[in-house]
């Protein structure tokens, strides 16, 4: 109750003050100074409490150099609470003392003393106009921002010195990032990502007064040519790559074949005269007799470089005649490389010619044509022997391919060396390589040896197989009569052979040649001549 | 590693190239000497007393926060050079010409020699105050400014009259005759408290402020183009 009491009291009290309150101003507050050009400026108060009453506001200065108090000039162009200094009332490098005095009916407010000197209040207003423009250049496009000084000052005549700063935000970050420009109203931002947009706001400062405001953003957003142009070389990488790529996968799964191609294999090493197969075959007879052959072939030391190994294997017979006269007809195989047979296609059998026909054989050797064909290895075909022995043809010597009789014949005497690689080389085809005792003979006689190197044999049955050589396709039947006889030779290392029966040689001009060679010609019989035809002629 | 000394010399280069008055400047066109066109003095001077007045008002804010922390009123201080007649305003300094701004220039530049050694020893030898003690180099810096922005505006003055820019009125100006002994005794001989260093340093302030912007002027008459 007594509460009560004391609040209505209260109540009662202030309500009587607060209709009665009148009193002085409060005391105004000078806030601050602004020189935008360094030409005029402006200050501000902020008012006290009014006491209820209107109350006004005066602003009193006083200034170096000049005597007396005087009041603000203007009041309004400003603003309320403010206080414009036109040019005219402008000095710089003089101190200002300013005060304001708040005055009602019931008594006056001052303000303190507030100091200050045009250099110090210097603060621009905001650059102007500020523009963005996106620059396309050939190598990269940058941002060229332009914009002006502020609209009141004058910094041509040198009486403000201005600087700029401006601040560039991405649109993504929310860093800016600022730059100085120093005097110049303009700047370039190079390295600029396209398809950005870009803030930007510009602020300028007085001399070594304080900054102003920053300018509103402008925006600008960077076209993305750029990307265009770098999506067209990404297309072109990504097709020019889709070749490349299918190239790899395609010598990935060929790669055996590449392999091939770039590393061929090397050839392992053969050992003349022995035939791998045979040896696998456990036919080991052959192959030793091969071996014990090749061994006692005496060596040329002249032809070693030219160690052109050809080597032509025919069906082998098998045991030695034992009389020279009974020629029978046996197969021979003869192998003559290439490069040692050059001159000499024919090839007699060696042993028993020498021993039956001592003189056939010189004959015989005689009968040899040197054949001045120079054929190449990669013309005579290389029979891969199946079965069949080896022999090499050395150089001046003819070998014999009868294993029993290993001593090499000598016909040096009548055998002309062989000068280069042409060879006639009479191949029998042999049908069924695997049989050793194929009674097929394959002969042509040589009947003349002519001075330039051309022999003249009689050739029948000539087939062509794909490798150009003339095969001799004898029946086995006919074998035993069927011989060739060289019948003549002609002028371009052309060989005339005939067939003829063992008992006609009288026709021929040379019979007693080819009677001789009659005397052989059962062991010629056993010869063969392996014709290589379709060799060039020289 | 390369870049690295690469930004290590331009930086070196920038360094030194806005060092200004240290060079010296052949006027009298020697052999084998460079001298420098009248652009580039301008710019050298300037740079100078914007450089100075920069330091000056460091020190003097400095000052200030350490003896007068609380901002009282110190009072109205007269400088010794309010006897040089410089103009206040745009107006006043536009119609000056160039002779008589030259004139004001120099004089005010001769005004501070003597003072402000006067500054540098006092500060110097006042061993019981922090501020002296560590802010007295920046006198003697301010000091050694001034006498050489005082030669570099002679040698300005002087190209100027050969280019026929300036007229023949500017004599020379002896630093004594500058500045009347009077208002010189202004400050104690010898002995200078607190309140003369504030003084100076005050009126300094402002002085290097009024030499920096009437070079300005001078430079944008005589030379109106880039950076006016």
């Amino acid at each position: 109750m007594w509460r009560d009491l004391g609040l209505a009291v209260l109540v009662l009290l202030s309500a009587a003050v607060e209709s009665n309150s009148t009193s002085p101003p409060g005391k105004p507050v000078l806030l601050s100074c602004r020189s935008p050009e360094k030409e005029t400026f402006t200050c501000w108060w902020e008012p006290g409490s009014d006491g209820g009453l209107p109350t006004t506001y005066r602003l009193y200065y006083e200034r170096e150099r000049l005597e007396g108090v005087h009041e603000c000039p203007d009041y309004w162009s400003a603003g309320s609470n403010s206080c414009f200094f036109n040019k005219t009332h402008t000095l710089i490098w003089v101190d200002y003392y300013l005060t304001v005095v708040a005055s009602n009916a019931l008594g006056n407010a001052t303000s303190d003393i507030f100091k200050m000197d045009v250099m110090e209040i210097m603060k621009p207003n905001v650059p102007e106009n500020v523009t963005l423009l996106v620059v396309e250049t050939e190598d990269s496009p940058y941002l060229h921002i332009r914009w002006e000084h502020p609209r009141n000052t004058d910094t041509e005549s040198g009486w403000v010195t201005i600087k700029y700063e401006l601040r560039i935000k991405q649109e993504k970050n929310n860093k800016w990032k600022e730059y100085m420009s120093g005097t110049q109203s303009h700047f370039s931002l190079y390295s600029i990502a396209p398809g950005g947009v870009y803030t930007v706001q510009v602020r300028c400062k007085l001399d070594h007064g304080s900054w102003s405001e920053w300018t509103n953003s402008t925006n600008v957003k960077v076209p993305n040519y750029v990307q265009n142009e770098r999506s067209f070389w990404i297309l072109v990488a990504t097709l020019s790559a889709i070749p490349f790529m299918a190239a790899m996968c395609t010598l990935i799964v060929k790669r055996e074949n590449v392999k091939q191609c770039v590393l061929p294999p090397v050839p392992g090493p053969k050992i003349r005269g022995v035939d791998f197969h045979l040896l696998m075959s456990g036919q080991s007879e052959d192959s030793t007799n091969a071996l014990i052959i090749n061994q006692n072939f005496p060596l040329i030391v002249g032809w070693k470089d030219q160690m052109e190994e050809y080597l032509i294997v025919t069906e082998n017979d098998i045991g030695p005649p034992s009389d020279a006269s009974h020629c029978q007809k046996r197969k021979k195989s003869l192998i003559i490389p290439a490069g040692f047979c050059s001159d000499w296609e024919i090839q007699c059998k060696s042993t028993h010619i020498q021993n039956d026909c001592a003189g056939g054989t010189k004959n015989e050797t005689g009968n040899f044509p040197k054949n001045n064909k120079s054929l190449s290895g990669e013309s005579l075909s290389y029979m891969e022997p199946s079965k069949l022995q080896k022999q090499q043809c050395l150089g001046q010597n003819f070998v014999n391919t009868e294993a029993t009789d290993p001593s090499p014949l000598n016909y040096d005497n009548a055998v002309k060396p062989f000068t280069n690689s042409g060879y006639v080389d009479i191949r029998k085809h042999v049908e069924n390589t695997q049989e050793v005792n194929v009674k097929q003979v394959d002969y042509s006689r040589v009947e003349d040896v002519n001075g330039d190197n051309v022999f003249i044999l009689n050739n029948k049955n000539l087939a062509f197989n794909s490798s150009g050589y003339m095969d001799f396709q004898r029946q086995e039947e006919k074998l035993s009569e069927d011989y060739s006889r060289v019948k003549e030779v002609g002028s371009n290392n052309v060989v005339v052979l005939q067939i003829q029966d063992m008992s006609a040689d009288t026709k021929n001009p040379h019979a007693t040649g080819a009677h001789k060679m009659g005397v052989c010609t059962e062991l010629i019989n056993s010869e063969y001549i392996d014709t290589i035809p379709a060799p060039p002629l020289m | 590693m390369a870049r690295f000394w690469c930004a290590v010399l331009i930086l070196a280069c920038l360094e030194l190239s806005t060092r200004v008055g240290t060079a010296p400047i052949c006027s009298y066109g020697q052999a084998g000497c460079h001298t420098p066109s009248l652009a580039d003095i301008f710019d050298r001077v300037i740079q100078q007393s914007s450089r100075m007045h920069g330091i000056s008002s460091d020190l003097h804010s400095e000052f200030e926060q350490y003896f007068f922390p609380s901002k009282n009123l110190i009072g109205k201080p007269k400088c010794h050079t309010h006897g040089i007649v410089t103009p206040a305003d745009k107006e006043n300094a536009q119609r000056l010409g160039r002779e008589q701004l030259t004139e004001v220039i120099l004089r005010l530049l001769g005004a501070w020699g003597d003072p402000l050694l006067q500054l540098y020893r006092s500060m110097s030898q006042d061993q019981n105050q922090d501020f002296n003690h560590y802010s007295s180099n920046k006198a003697l810096e301010i000091s050694d400014m001034v006498h050489e922005l005082r030669d570099g505006v002679a040698k300005m003055a002087e190209k100027m009259k050969l280019s026929g820019v300036l007229g023949n009125t500017v004599g020379y100006i002896s630093p004594e005759g500058l500045v009347p002994s009077s208002s010189f005794s202004f400050y104690k001989h010898g002995e200078l408290n607190s309140m003369d260093h504030h003084d100076l340093l005050y009126c300094f302030r402002r002085d290097s402020n009024k030499i920096k912007n009437y070079l300005q002027i001078l430079k944008c008459t005589t030379l109106p183009g880039l950076d006016c």
